[in-house]
């Protein structure tokens, strides 16, 4: 080995070599090279190619990753270095770095158009966990679902990690020298035929670099489309107020909240902080103090199940709603109700409204037309909302604009034959552009250079390639966490993002990019070291770090927030504008992005698609979701295959009826369907032996068919007929109901008043009077059965902490973001979709969802509850292992102690919550087989190589081999590592400094940890609570996981709760 | 009438039952076509269909299995179970029915006890393959002394199997070649083969028939049957706590341990007629297992199996009588789920169908006898798979219930068990002999038919 490692300057030779080349002649002669004994060499000394990247072993890898590891690649820079004086660590600085601590950096990411501000855990420099930043006024220390998923993309195999051009491989210097020239032939032109196409840019840099481009060259165009951007929002504060002024709620203040069709709960990362403000609403359990949520909403959602009333009606309904509440509250009284609900319903609402201005607030969903919006912001005007519950500000996004709009013109553009150099970054038009534009079609206009910049090779890449004439150019883009960047949070509040790693591919950020477009960068230009200065150079500009800049910088990237960059306020008047009703033929096609998926951007990313989704708890498959009497009417089940056919357009799509769905109405997820991804979202090329994996050709169906450009994201006179065919569609709940029994403990607000304990048997029989109350007339609630012990336990009697927590039903709006926390924590696998359809998903947290009522339509109530192990002090889990596998610590907690784990699943089998989770086979290993071929061979001979996936993986947590039991452990790593601090410190361990992981995630703060003994504590509050209850006590398992009931402020003016389609 | 048939029929001597009995092992030509056929069938199952499976299992891991969370224990446990239960028989006619000097066992305690080492060896894989890690399950669950200082945790019925079954085994093995090793010696003299000779002898371990051998052999015999006795009630009761100290719904049922007893007579009986039926027949050997053997041992299966009926009806009760939510839960899934055929076909198979053996016309019927039989066992099977893998289908909290369905592997890893006990049943009717030779010389001389025949009573004639 040592006499083939080259020199450095034979590696410029082959650099040169190769950068000389163009098409099939490049792949030639690197195969030419490729053979030659130097090549060979330097491949196996430094890896960073992508072919070799899954070769790589650990020590490499980890070397890469370093805070000062020359990044060499093919055509790259040569010797970057991330420069660790620049990344600035929240915490600490890292040369107090101790192997085997994490560091924690501040971050934010982008998603939809709104930033959300992080904490990136990173365990000798390899990120490993994301975290929301306690301090970024979005976040409030919590993410969403998605964003703890975001890690794994980071590592994912089937990332783009190469330049393509027209297919072939090649390299930046390559793509810089290529449009060199055609961008000196626009120059002439001013331009005239360039047009770039960029997804919602909220980023301040990016678009003061898009800006500058535009000054370069003048007669380029800058166009911004998403397939989910707030375009109707934009359009109806427009239509409301002649601006486009963005809304920023402050829910804390509301104690009546309407939303008309939207899922602030969950949808975006802007749910983040809007459920913790709902959530502190919620705290104080009186009729004075606690806020009410109205929902008139099309599909249910994770806002609606927490809403006190819902009420549920085809998308176009909710037009009506809203414009009979604004007549009622101009009116100071119900007028004309909507048909939707009943009269007195309507009324109860509107009087709520009414004695509550000022406190009262409406929030309209995405998918409701501009009109809606209009409505509603005339609502909040008319509710004295504006100033209270309500600000409105500038937008966001850096430029908004109707993004569809956007897209048009862009089309026409190219329909017309005017652009000759399309650049995009990011986004996937040619797969989620509205059909009638035809974007695949209009992009073979573009005949000279098709610029593609993205995080992965999709279907826009494979489009650009397959047109004839010019050129067409694939960039890899940089994850989040691997670019220097900026963002602005829900408030506005701008975040400048560091890096958390090198990129671990060849790819550039979007800021490198456009600054080389944009002439910074002739050929051969270091486009690497930019990253930084770009962002630097921008902030130094902005006059937002005042002082000292450098010092300014590093106080901004250690705290992950620029001080007062919130949305400057707008003073809006309201105008009158025509609000015409819409119109409604046949069913209604509501088409959404899925909330794992969201608009298929996320399709590869296995935990996502794994991960349940609210309320229809479906996994791997998106649906044709319609209600139960539809489903009946049309004589289809679950799984069976209807045609949906909107105009031209038709869709095969399997039905999965769900209670609560209005009549008249179907639900499609969107991001499914994908035809050109990696393995996550194309599984087929990788059956595995004996067919005990299965997988359809694609996962779901692309509903983007069916997208139009028109004005509501809703599209109707669609047909559904039934064909007779049917897939298996797998979701992990089968029984919806409680059966009766005490689960869930919910009930409303006057019935927590007189039974704060919400026991179910209790609240159906009402308590004898005791003698001593007949003075006061007060019924006393008998006393619970005191635990009775044969035994003392002797754990009660030590100083050790006891480990417990609550969950708080009332709180929780079954938004995922736990579970997937969980499972980046914890190092869980992904199974696939047979494997979950045969019972055996891997998440130790789960979220039970449970209907109330007796018409399954229209269910009157949606429980949610999370689930783990409740680590019982009198485990029915730990007498039945032969081994010991399963044994209790000092502490309290249930250890599963994995290396002793025989795997006999008589653990399982006793837990009466069903919590443990098994490795049937060896799903961690066998993960990989969503990127490499899970064949006999590859098992055989899959060597030494370190598959980039496992890079995800905490090392504080064991990876759990095959036939070995597992469940959660109360983040036991996180505990011991507290102990350890604090011992190292000479103190007790503090309360609240162990989060859990689930915990910290958790927008809401629905769960608390800590230690039950210490009276001070707020778990021993929680736990104290009247409304606690220990679930299935009845076994006399003791859990130390306690669970409060769900408190409903219903309207004791409404009586019955009525959904109507 | 039973009354008037014997014990031994056909005039046999001691010499006679040397023959019918021995040539049945020393002349291989006996063993014609129905044995190489059924053999060569098993052997496919036991040589290759099970150590396929089994290869496969420890390759991919138990995944390959139905099983899933919350059924965590699926067809494995349900054959665990359905064997050792058919173990019980064998023991309980060497044993028991010795102690209680029935002289009727004599003719078929031998067969019954290599069935009964055949079944626990098939039990036997089970409980080592079923689990997710055999390769460390093999000894951490014995409990020997390690430098981990930790021992297997005794509170565990799983580990009380595992005495209870290696127990079992070993004394039912020990038993069984203790009763054996005379009637190997009867074979070595009689053998002519000089291979034959030498295989005998070997087991034979010298065996002259002298009055000390037998004192001694006496003495041994009737310990070990004092060992054994209580071993028919322990094992399946300590197999039953299995479920019974759970707190699965459908597992925690007081009634098991009887149950589970009554359950095991009742299917090691009808195993013992589904194959002694066939072998008497093709082997000649009707005059020494009699009707009268055929009529009690369906009395017992009928008695053992109104005591399962009993369990089955109480069970039910208990569903209605506890108010538990989830009791009654499961009976209505067991009556109207989707396995809800599984459930009245095993009422039919073991309430129903065994009720027809009140008619002693029935008892004397073979085919009715047969066939009752055949239908038992697979009701047996039935009942295990409604207590284990049925119960676990529905729970506590509704939301983790799910379906268990089977796959191809847990009915080859099953199929592969019985083609190993037909196997190995097969090989030890042509090579030991089925019915103990000295026992029934002894049987003879309590009977006093060696004397010579009368007109009325003895030797009757041959029993159809």
């Amino acid at each position: 080995m040592e006499d083939q490692t080259p020199n450095r300057l034979d590696m410029d030779l082959v650099r040169q070599k190769l950068a000389d080349k163009r098409g099939p002649a490049y792949w030639r002669s690197l195969e030419e090279i490729a053979e030659t004994p130097e090549f060979q060499g330097w491949l196996d000394d430094e890896f960073p190619h992508r072919r070799t990247l899954l070769e790589i072993d650990r020590r490499s890898l980890l070397k890469y990753m370093g805070a000062s590891l020359a990044l060499a690649g093919l055509a790259g820079c040569r010797g970057m270095e991330l420069e660790e004086l620049k990344v600035v660590p929240y915490v600490k600085q890292p040369e107090e770095m101790v192997p085997g601590k994490p560091l924690f950096y501040a971050t934010a990411w982008t998603l939809g158009g709104v930033g959300l501000g992080l904490l990136v855990e990173s365990h000798e420099g390899r990120p490993t966990k994301i975290e929301g930043n306690p301090d970024h006024p979005g976040s409030l220390g919590a993410t969403t679902a998605q964003t703890q998923a975001a890690i794994l993309s980071l590592y994912d195999p089937d990332r783009s990690a190469m330049v393509l051009n027209d297919g072939d491989g090649s390299t930046w210097d390559a793509f810089m020298d290529a449009v060199a020239a055609e961008f000196s032939n626009q120059k002439a032109v001013h331009g005239a035929g360039i047009r770039i196409l960029t997804e919602v840019v909220v980023s301040p840099t990016l678009k003061a670099q898009l800006d500058g481009f535009l000054k370069v060259y003048p007669g380029a165009r800058w166009h911004q489309y998403e397939p989910f951007a707030r375009d109707n929002a934009f359009d109806g504060a427009n239509l409301a107020f002649g601006q486009p002024v963005e809304a920023v709620y402050h829910l804390t203040k509301a104690k009546v909240i309407v939303s008309l069709d939207s899922d602030f709960l969950q949808d975006g990362l802007e749910s983040v902080v809007l459920a913790r403000q709902f959530a502190e609403g919620r705290r104080k359990l009186t009729a004075e103090d606690m806020n009410r949520l109205y929902v008139f909403e099309s599909q249910l959602t994770c806002t609606g199940a927490t809403s006190d009333h819902r009420w549920s009606m085809k998308p176009s309904s909710v037009h009506a709603v809203a414009t009979a509440l604004l007549q009622s509250v101009r009116s100071q009284g119900a007028v004309s109700p909507p048909k939707e609900l009943s009269g007195a319903d309507f009324n109860a609402v509107v009087q709520d409204l009414l004695a509550h201005r000022g406190q009262a607030v409406v929030i309209v969903g995405d998918q409701q037309p501009p009109e809606v919006h209009a409505i509603g912001h005339a609502l909040n005007v008319a509710l004295g909302a504006v100033g209270q519950t309500v600000t409105y500000h500038e937008p966001r996004a850096a430029h908004a604009v109707h993004t569809g709009r956007d897209l048009k013109s862009l089309v026409d553009d190219m329909n017309a034959g005017k652009v000759d150099v399309l650049v995009m970054l990011g986004g996937n038009p040619v797969f989620d552009a509205p059909v009638d534009y035809n974007f695949g079609e209009a992009l073979k206009r573009v005949s000279r250079l098709r610029i593609r910049y993205g995080l992965y090779e999709d279907e826009t890449t494979d489009a650009c390639a397959a047109v004839d004439g010019g050129h067409s150019w694939h960039l890899p883009a940089t994850h989040f966490l691997e670019q220097w960047s900026d963002t602005r949070g829900y408030d506005g509040t701008a975040t400048v993002a560091q890096p958390l790693t090198a990129p671990l591919y060849d790819a550039r950020s979007p800021h490198q990019l456009v600054a080389a477009l944009a002439g910074d960068g002739a050929p051969g230009h270091d486009l690497m070291s930019d990253g930084y200065q770009i962002i630097a150079d921008h902030w130094q500009s902005s006059g937002h770090i005042s002082g000292d800049f450098d010092k300014g910088l590093a106080e901004v990237l250690h705290a992950g927030i620029v001080p007062n960059t919130t949305l400057a306020p707008r003073v809006v008047a309201l105008k009158t504008f025509d609000a015409a009703p819409p119109s409604t033929t046949g069913f209604e096609v509501v088409l959404r992005p899925d909330p794992n998926l969201h608009d298929g951007r996320f399709n590869n990313n296995g935990w996502l698609m794994e991960l349940p989704r609210p309320m229809t708890q479906l996994v791997w498959d998106n649906a044709a979701i319609i209600s139960l009497k539809d489903a009946e009417t049309l004589g289809v089940q679950r799984g069976d295959v209807v045609q949906v056919t909107v105009g031209k357009q038709t869709l095969a799509i399997p039905a999965f009826p769900q209670p609560g769905h209005p009549v008249g109405s179907v639900l499609i997820h969107t991001g499914f369907g994908r035809t050109k991804t990696g393995s996550v979202g194309m599984p087929t090329q990788h059956q595995s032996l004996m067919g005990f994996d299965l997988y359809a050709k694609t996962v779901g169906v692309d509903s983007y068919v069916l997208k139009t450009s028109g004005a509501a994201a809703y599209v109707t006179g669609a047909t559904l007929t039934k064909t007779g065919q049917s897939e298996t569609l797998v979701s992990t709940q089968i029984h919806h109901s409680m059966e009766g029994r005490d689960i869930v403990r919910a009930g409303t607000l006057a019935e927590y008043l007189r039974v704060p304990s919400l026991n179910p048997d209790k609240l159906a029989n009402p308590p004898i009077v005791e003698q001593g109350d007949l003075d006061t007339g007060v019924p006393t609630e008998t006393p619970e059965q005191p635990n009775i012990d044969m035994y003392p336990e002797e754990i009660w009697t030590t100083n050790l902490p006891q480990w417990g927590m609550t969950i708080d039903l009332n709180l929780c709006t079954g938004c995922n973001a736990c579970i997937t926390a969980c499972q980046a924590e914890n190092n869980i696998p992904v199974v696939g979709k047979t494997q979950v359809m045969k019972g055996r998903e891997m998440q130790w947290l789960r979220i039970d969802r449970y209907y109330g009522g007796a018409d399954p339509d229209n269910p009157s109530e949606v429980l949610v509850q999370p689930v783990a192990c409740v680590q019982c002090e009198k485990a029915p889990c730990e007498p039945v292992c032969p081994v010991g596998a399963t044994v209790h610590s000092h502490e309290g907690l249930n250890q599963m102690v994995y290396n002793r784990c025989v795997g006999t699943r008589y653990c399982s089998n006793n837990c009466p919550y069903k919590v443990r989770r098994f490795n049937f086979l060896d799903y961690s290993n066998l993960q990989f087989q969503f990127t490499e071929p899970a064949t006999l061979i590859n098992k055989i001979y899959k060597k030494d190589g370190v598959s980039l996936l496992k890079m995800v993986s905490n090392p504080d947590v064991t990876v759990r081999g095959r036939g070995v039991m597992e469940k959660c452990s109360y983040c036991v790593q996180r505990i011991n590592d507290a102990r350890i601090e604090a011992k190292k410190a000479g103190q007790e361990i503090q309360d609240g400094a162990i989060l859990t992981a689930c915990q910290q995630v958790c927008p809401t703060k629905t769960i608390l940890f800590g230690n039950i003994a210490d009276k001070k504590s707020e778990v021993f509050k929680s736990r104290s609570d009247e409304r606690a209850y220990r679930l299935l006590e009845e076994l006399n398992t003791r859990p130390r996981t306690s669970h409060l009931g769900k408190v409903r402020n219903v309207n004791p003016a409404i009586t019955a709760q009525e959904g109507t389609a | 009438m039973a009354e008037n048939q014997q014990l031994i029929e056909g005039n046999q001597t001691y010499a006679s039952l040397d023959t019918v009995i021995g040539d049945v092992v020393l002349d291989q030509r006996r063993h014609k076509l129905p044995w190489l056929t059924t053999f060569g069938i098993a052997s496919i199952f036991a040589l290759f269909v099970l150590p396929l499976t089994l290869a496969w299992l420890l390759y991919q891991g138990i995944g390959v299995w139905g099983n899933n969370i919350p059924v965590g224990w699926g067809f494995p446990i349900v054959n665990f179970v359905w064997w050792i239960g058919i173990g019980h028989a064998g023991t309980l006619i060497s044993a028991i029915l010795l102690l209680l000097r029935q002289q009727w066992r004599n003719s078929i305690n031998r067969f019954a006890e290599a069935m009964t080492i055949f079944a626990v060896m098939c039990a036997g894989m089970y409980p080592l393959f079923h689990t997710g890690r055999p390769w460390v399950a093999a000894y951490w669950l014995l409990p020997y002394p390690n430098i981990m200082a930790v021992w297997p945790q005794f509170r565990s019925p799983l580990m009380w199997d595992v005495f209870a079954v290696s127990t079992y085994f070993t004394v039912s093995l020990v038993f069984w070649f203790l009763g054996l090793v005379p009637d190997f010696a009867t074979l070595r003299d009689k053998a002519t083969n000089k291979f034959a000779k030498y295989a005998y002898a070997i087991p034979a371990m010298g065996w002259r028939g002298s009055h000390r051998h037998w004192h001694r052999y006496e003495q041994a015999y009737l310990i070990l049957a004092g060992l054994s006795t209580p071993l028919v009630l322990s094992v399946h009761t300590i197999v039953s706590y299995d479920f019974a100290v759970s707190i699965v719904p459908g597992w925690n049922v007081t009634v098991f341990p009887p149950y589970f007893v009554a359950g095991a007579v009742f299917a090691g009986f009808a195993m013992v007629l589904l194959l002694a039926i066939p072998v008497r027949a093709l082997y000649g050997l009707k005059d020494l297992i009699t009707m009268r053997h055929i009529d009690w041992m369906a009395k017992i299966m009928l008695t053992t199996g109104l005591i399962v009926f009993y369990g089955y009806n109480l069970e039910v009760f208990y569903g209605w009588f506890s108010g538990e939510k989830v009791e009654t839960a499961l009976m209505q899934w067991r009556f109207y789920g989707p396995y809800a055929w599984a459930y009245w076909l095993l009422i039919f198979c073991n309430g129903i169908a065994p009720q027809i053996l009140w008619s002693p016309k029935a008892r004397r019927n073979i085919p009715i006898v047969w066939t009752v039989s055949f239908i038992v066992t697979i009701g047996m099977w039935l009942e295990r798979f409604v207590i284990i893998p049925m119960s676990l289908m529905r729970n506590y909290l509704p939301s983790s219930d799910r379906m268990f369905i089977p796959t191809f592997w847990d009915f080859s890893m099953f199929f592969g068990t019985i083609g190993f006990f037909i196997f190995m049943m097969f090989l030890f009717v042509r090579f030991m002999p089925s019915i103990t030779i000295f026992e029934m010389k002894d049987l003879l001389y309590k009977l006093g038919a060696d004397k010579k025949p009368q007109s009325d009573a003895v030797g009757a004639g041959e029993a159809h």
